[in-house]
């Protein structure tokens, strides 16, 4: 949170020569302050010269190089931003320039709003061409920070505002062969994969579900199925490919059911994995939406159950909100209400 | 006393407020322009933590009264601007001897962290010019029912239309915004795993969820009791909901904010909120999460405000001893949320400001 790292051989504006016919105009704090600041010396000194351009509406190239330094103290004043804007509009500054500014500034403040709020402000004034440099430039942040919510928030902006949805399924695929090489290859890499494979069944959905060079979710759900039934074999106890795969039969919970390689794959990882709580909620669902289970199934689901054994009219829904209120403590109050409140139609 | 001998150290944490209260270390003049939601976390918690009684409230009252943007005259309201509150004062200005504002820098967020805090010490909000605000805000809505939160533009999202909703809700008066099309786009949110992202498309988000479903509940659109209601008679996908929110509770006890991320204090409030509302909230499991909440009590360190507020916060769910309970969809105490449900006034206060207002 320290400001910038030239602290020391920082000149104060009342020592530069090119400031001295302005006179600052300090912050009135009224007579009361409630949770008043202690301002360092450097920021204070900025902003009160900052409010003397500001309110002189002064539109000069020193006043957007005040603001430069105002936003290294302070990238989140809203205000410093707008002023910025209009000195940038009332000099014609080249918005290449202000991008490259942003670049260097945004890598250091990645989560700031007001920084993504203004490179969008940017990208929007150059229209199409700017295109791949954004797409470029958010595919940096995010090898850097892959669940970073506003690179995402922007790139999404920039494909539906922009363009550039051709490179997008290439990116897409080269994120899966990155994940499938990461979660493979090396252990302590799984963190690292886990996340990349959460931020990427997202983006895989919007793109999916919103490119207009796609048939749509229904054209794609084939080869979704599979690609989600390969991430999930890869690892049963991340979330994100389990909740993709419900996300796929949203609002179609009739295709889901007959779908027989979504109770495959859950039969499949609980041979392997006894206490896979995705595995038992998704089998759960589909048995709450009428699917009727098979033997083996059914075989497999009482030998989890490894208490008391059944009674004969137990539903094998109510076995499986048994074993879920043992293996997901966390939750288990929630699966002995749904095991109370299940629906006729469950088997 | 939790079984590990961890305890709630109300004092502690009174007494660091009130240092809060007195001066903020200087990391915070980063968030200097949201200096009115820093003023809202100090106070708010004092008034979780039931010692509200430390602070001057009619001088808490006067200072938060002068944030507010006020139009020279009534056309003034069609110009476009927001006639709201300031979150600072590093660019409020006014012409001299009179309050009218020469640079109108007024935000939703400030606003509803204005109203908040007015509210939480009694102000009776019937003095305020609450016309202003109202008929100004209606130009911040975009047509796709968002809200941009200050009138010379920024980003679009759920927190600007919870601020909405939660401004109209306080002043009890809804021309402010247009409910249905704010409903259609926080529909627009939910994602297919039954989260909400900040804006459509995006990944779901523990403190979007929030915004989303306090703003619902504000706006009237969630029965009081959605777990004994079907599913099929609410706006958005309940159950898919629930389960997402269920499923942020992570092994260590606490919650997270999205789904492979660690854990985090402020999302027991968020998420914990959103089961809250929707009735879900028993659930939970509630003794792991106090363990982990009372182990993020900071020994040495001082703590940010942030994190601090919304860890109060979320004791007070849990129902805390000596913790006042909250008005979840509103983010401050339940009595003082009742006040604009029920019209009862809380001793009135009497500063220069208060009469201000009515003119
Ligand atoms: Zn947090």
């Amino acid at each position: 949170m320290s400001s910038s790292s030239d602290d020391d051989d920082r000149i104060p504006f009342s020592r530069r020569p090119e400031w001295s016919d302005v006179r600052p105009v300090p912050q009135d704090d009224g007579p009361h302050p409630v949770v008043p600041i202690a301002y360092r010396d450097d920021f204070r000194e900025t902003m009160d010269y900052f409010r003397a351009v500001y309110l002189a509406d002064e539109r000069s190239s020193r006043a957007l190089y005040l603001t430069t330094e105002a936003i290294e103290m302070n990238p989140g004043n809203y205000t410093v931003w707008h002023f910025r804007r209009l000195v940038l509009e009332a000099l014609n500054v080249d918005l290449h320039e202000e991008r490259d500014f942003i670049d260097q500034i945004a890598m250091r403040n990645p989560k700031n709003y007001q920084i993504w709020h203004h490179r969008r402000w940017i990208a929007e004034k150059l229209g199409p061409e700017a295109a791949d440099k954004e797409l470029e430039f958010t595919k940096r942040v995010l090898a850097y920070d892959a669940k970073n919510y506003h690179a995402w928030s922007h790139r999404q902006w920039v494909l539906q505002s922009l363009g550039g949805w051709e490179k997008e399924l290439d990116y897409c695929q080269k994120l899966l062969e990155d994940d499938i090489f990461n979660n493979s290859a090396w252990n302590q890499t799984f963190d690292f994969g886990l996340s990349y494979n959460q931020e990427y069944s997202k983006v895989r959905y919007f793109v999916i579900t919103r490119s207009p060079l796609l048939g749509g979710l229904q054209a794609m759900r084939d080869s979704e199925l599979s690609y989600t039934i390969e991430a999930i074999l890869a690892n049963p106890q991340n979330e994100s490919p389990w909740r993709y795969l419900q996300g796929l039969y949203k609002g179609d919970t009739d295709v889901l059911v007959s779908e027989n390689q979504v109770s495959e794959v859950c039969l499949k990882v609980l041979k392997i994995d006894h206490s896979c709580i995705f595995a038992l909620s998704l089998l759960l669902d589909l048995l709450c939406y009428g699917f009727q289970p098979s033997d083996e199934l059914k075989g497999v689901i009482e030998a989890l159950r490894k208490s008391e054994p059944a009674s004969s009219d137990d539903k094998l829904a109510s076995t499986i909100c048994s074993i879920l209120e043992i293996v997901d403590p966390m939750r288990s109050n929630y699966w002995a209400w749904r095991r109370s409140n299940l629906p006729s139609k469950a088997c | 006393m939790d079984p590990e001998g961890l305890e709630f150290q109300r004092e502690r944490h009174v007494l660091f407020l009130e240092m809060m209260m007195e001066r903020l270390p200087s990391d915070y003049e980063t968030q200097e322009i949201n200096h009115l939601t820093l003023a809202y976390f100090a106070i708010s918690g004092l008034d979780i933590l039931g010692a509200l009684d430390r602070v001057d409230k009619d001088q808490i009252a006067s200072w938060v009264l002068s944030f507010q943007a006020h139009p020279r005259t009534k056309s003034d309201l069609d110009n476009g601007q927001f006639y709201g509150f300031h979150g600072s004062r590093s660019s409020q200005f006014t012409i001299i001897d009179s309050e009218v504002s020469t640079h109108n820098c007024s935000h939703l967020a400030s606003t509803y962290c204005a109203l908040a805090i007015l509210n939480m010490i009694g102000y009776n909000l019937s003095n305020l010019n609450s016309e202003a605000i109202l008929i100004s805000m209606q130009k911040l809505q975009q047509p796709d029912g968002s809200f941009m939160p200050i009138h010379f533009g920024a980003e679009t999202d759920l927190r600007f239309v919870y601020c909405a909703a939660a401004i109209c809700f306080m002043l009890n008066n809804w021309t402010g915004m247009d409910k249905e099309k704010a409903k259609e786009y926080i529909v627009r949110c939910q994602s297919y795993d039954g989260g909400f992202g900040l804006a459509p498309g995006l990944e779901s988000h523990g403190g979007a969820t929030y915004c989303a479903v306090a703003a619902l509940q504000l706006m009237g659109f969630i029965n009081a009791d959605v777990s004994s209601k079907p599913a099929k008679s609410m706006v958005i996908d309940v159950p898919l909901l629930v389960e997402w929110s269920l499923q942020r509770q992570a092994v260590n006890g606490g919650f997270q904010g999205r789904a492979n991320k660690p854990s985090d204090t402020c999302y027991a409030f968020w998420v914990g909120g959103v089961l809250k509302i929707l009735g879900f909230y028993h659930f939970l499991n509630k003794g792991a999460l106090h363990r982990f909440l009372l182990s993020c009590q900071s020994k040495n360190m001082l703590p940010d405000l942030y994190h601090c507020y919304y860890s109060f916060a979320a004791l007070s769910l849990l129902e805390e001893e000596g913790l006042k309970p909250l008005c979840v969809e509103l983010g401050i105490t339940a009595i003082n949320g009742h006040v604009w449900t029920t019209d009862v006034v809380i001793g009135p206060i009497r500063s220069s400001e208060a009469v201000h207002e009515k003119s």
